[in-house]
């Protein structure tokens, strides 16, 4: 055994879009120890719902991530509308659950693309990005907006997606099917990618669920916890649902079920399409919540569970809104994936657990 | 199928790690932690998960100097938001097994920044007098009000008044508000000095200064401004009255 | 043939119209309700100032005395919560996004007197 030297990794480095620094701990080419370290695009973003009233602070809340924007608007106004008691209109929930899973695939293939690209795929990564770009097409014909959609509010949502549209929507997604089908089969059947991929990063079940991890990281290790099956909101209605899960574990496994779960969202948004209730988008928000009324929630992002939590103070300020988002909960099944791996695996193992930093650190 | 639901609870400090030890026994997933300031202190959430039902424990007004205990060696996933907590609120948690020590978030300030500003709590304190002195104005009035004719009433809003209705709002629009009650004021006074007998302009507010008054307000606040200022006007008509 | 599956795909592109477009020699039509810039109809505008208490990003600035209306297009988030809160309905969504510059500017909006014209 060699002498123990300490790597640093991030806060840039080309596999990260995003500041992450790791403090890997290595003997020969194995890494022994892995410290994380956050805190470099901590942005205030939770304090500053002091300053904006409730129905102000939502396009807060979606811009403290890029990639999960839709889904925190609606995890937010989810939170306070638990908050003040009102109850939105089922076709307002509907929408919200679209763009949601809309969002979760465009999410999915830009993640894709990256790990593609990650293991030198890049050909992939391209065709991964142009399909990526037919549903950011879709945001921008439907809400106006291509990454941030300012579409949800309290209450209820402030567009309305009628049946052309629709239609039009279910038709792109029927293309991006065809071409992402073909992607997908041969992503998960390359061997090169298999070289990559198979037996690195191991987590077992009950690590798993000794260290509650979220999203398709927890879903790979065959823990089968998804948000979605709870069936609010929209996801009630529909007829059948179950996650996603593989049982390997490994970073083939997190490859496969985020694969997977594309095609999940794409039937999730059909059938709601189908299934799609007349009637009003919004119901009026009056009042402010009342002093020291709390309410907590929990929403499935593409990068897992995330929770909401809102104090209300009998302004329309808030006394305080917690986001605890998927990544850092996953930050300690994080560490101990990397224990034991190859120096080499390191960015591949970080990539298959999608961290998003903006998120974590708001 | 697990429906989702949410349970908020109370718990001693003490009992926070005891508690975290049964969940970890009993099979409920961590959710999370997290920190809010208040008056008496900063309030702990433990968030835990069991099969679709969320339980948010709570540890109320935690000191300064109590020592929190990490609940790290049950639920290492934790370290995230204890460091944070630690960083961001100053809250001592001891033996975390990922101790940065202050140093997880990356920070240009280095002491803990508390969620109440200093502005925050000057206004809190001051909007707590100001409710206090209502108070005991009303218990007054009241006592008062067989009294003949408050000429107070008349004579439009006063100082305290003033001072009530700006301390909810933010500085410059404080500063507004007050050039335009104490214009008011001033007609009102002039009003009752020079018409006394008829008892209609002395009534204070007409619903057109009602209305133009309530313009600039968003609509919660006019509905309040609203009913302040109908109530005021009733009084001086009432005073008027009386005068009579 | 393990290395070479998404070949018929590849192959198949060389012929199709390509995905992207010669920007900016041509762009792509702005779909109806794209969120570019807000606009304001002075001829309605009553200068009550609720679009500025209904921004998020305090982009809107209304001088009553002065008989303006200006918004900062470099603060604007294009949320539309002004256009849903205006009671005359004279604000609006504009699909053209507002040109990149070297210095940030406000743009000033006169609003004409109707008691004054009439």
């Amino acid at each position: 055994m060699g002498k123990a030297t300490v790597i640093p990794f991030g806060p840039q480095h080309p596999v990260l879009p995003e500041p992450l620094h790791l403090d890997l701990v290595v003997q020969d080419e194995t890494v022994v120890d892995v410290l994380p370290q956050i805190g470099f695009v901590h942005r205030g973003l939770e304090k500053l719902v002091e300053t904006r009233d409730y129905n102000q602070f939502i396009y807060i809340a979606e811009r403290i991530c890029g990639i999960c924007a839709t889904g925190h608007s609606i995890g937010y106004a989810e939170t306070v509308e638990a908050l003040m008691g009102v109850e939105i209109p089922k076709r307002a929930e509907y929408l919200r659950i679209i763009w949601h899973e809309l969002s979760r695939v465009h999410s999915h293939l830009l993640w894709l693309g990256l790990a593609a690209d990650a293991f030198g795929f890049e050909s992939m990564f391209m065709h991964c990005w142009r399909l990526r770009e037919r549903v950011l097409d879709l945001f921008e014909k439907t809400t106006g907006g291509r990454v941030i959609l300012s579409v949800v509010k309290v209450g209820g949502v402030v567009r309305d997606i009628d049946a052309t549209q629709m239609a039009e929507i279910i038709a792109v997604l029927d293309g991006i099917k065809d071409d992402y089908t073909k992607i997908m089969n041969t992503l998960l059947t390359d061997t090169s990618v298999k070289n990559r991929t198979v037996g690195v990063g191991h987590i077992s079940t009950e690590d798993a669920r000794a260290l509650s991890m979220v999203g398709p990281f927890a879903r790979a290790s065959n823990l089968p916890y998804d948000v979605r099956s709870f069936g609010k909101g929209a996801y009630g209605d529909l007829a059948d649902f179950q996650p996603i899960v593989a049982t390997e574990g490994d970073c083939y496994a997190r490859v496969k079920v985020r694969c997977l779960e594309v095609l999940q969202s794409i039937e999730i948004i059909k059938e709601l399409a189908a299934k799609m209730p007349a009637g009003d988008i919004e119901v009026a928000v009056k009042g402010a919540p009342a002093d020291g009324a709390q309410a907590s929630n929990v929403l499935e992002q593409p990068r897992g569970e995330c929770y909401y939590y809102a104090r209300g103070n009998g302004s329309k300020n808030l006394e305080r809104m917690r986001i605890r988002t998927p990544t850092s909960q996953n930050l300690a099944g994080m560490t101990v994936a990397l224990k034991g791996c190859d120096l080499a695996d390191v960015n591949m193992i970080i990539l298959t657990i999608d961290p998003c930093i903006s998120c974590t650190e708001r | 199928m697990d429906r989702f639901s949410q349970v908020f609870n109370e718990v001693p400090l003490a009992e926070v790690h005891d508690l975290a030890a049964r969940r970890a026994e009993e099979g409920w997933r961590y959710v999370q932690i997290l920190a809010v300031n208040t008056e008496e202190g900063i309030d702990l959430v433990y968030s835990y998960m069991k099969d679709g039902l969320l339980e948010n424990d709570t540890v109320k007004a935690v000191g300064a100097d109590d020592a929190v205990p990490s609940i790290t060696d049950l639920f290492l996933e934790a370290f995230v938001c204890e460091n944070e907590i630690h960083d961001l609120y100053g809250v001592a948690i001891e033996n975390i097994a990922i101790d940065f020590g202050g140093m997880f978030y990356q920070l240009a300030e280095k002491a803990p920044m508390t969620v109440v500003s200093p502005e925050q709590l000057a206004a809190r304190e001051k909007a707590k007098k100001i409710a206090a002195a209502k108070a005991a104005k009303e218990a007054a009035a009241k006592g008062e009000q067989a009294a003949p004719a408050a000429p107070a009433a008349v004579a439009g809003p006063t100082e305290e008044e003033i001072q009530a209705k700006i301390a909810g709002l933010d500085p410059e629009k404080a500063a507004k508000v007050r050039a335009a009650m104490e214009a008011k004021a001033k007609k009102a006074a002039a009003a009752a000095e020079a018409a006394a007998v008829p008892a209609a302009p002395s009534a204070a507010l007409t619903e057109e200064e009602i209305q133009a008054k309530i313009a600039g307000l968003d609509p919660e606040k006019a509905a309040k401004v609203r009913a302040a200022l109908e109530a005021k006007a009733k009084k001086a008509a009432a005073a008027a009255g009386k005068g009579e | 043939m393990g290395s070479f599956k998404l070949g018929g795909m590849t192959f198949g592109s060389l012929f199709k119209k390509p995905e992207t477009v010669l920007y900016p020699f041509e762009t792509k039509p702005a779909p109806a309700g794209l969120k570019g810039h807000i606009v304001n109809d002075v001829s309605l505008c009553i200068l009550c100032g609720i679009c500025a208490k209904a921004c998020p990003a305090d982009a809107i600035v209304v001088e009553k005395k002065e008989r303006t209306w200006a918004i900062d297009p470099f603060r604007c988030v294009q949320c539309g919560s002004c256009v849903r809160a205006c009671p005359k309905a004279c604000l609006a969504m504009d699909p053209a996004y507002t040109p990149i510059a070297t210095a940030q500017s406000c743009t000033v909006i006169e609003v004409p007197d109707p008691k004054a014209t009439a």
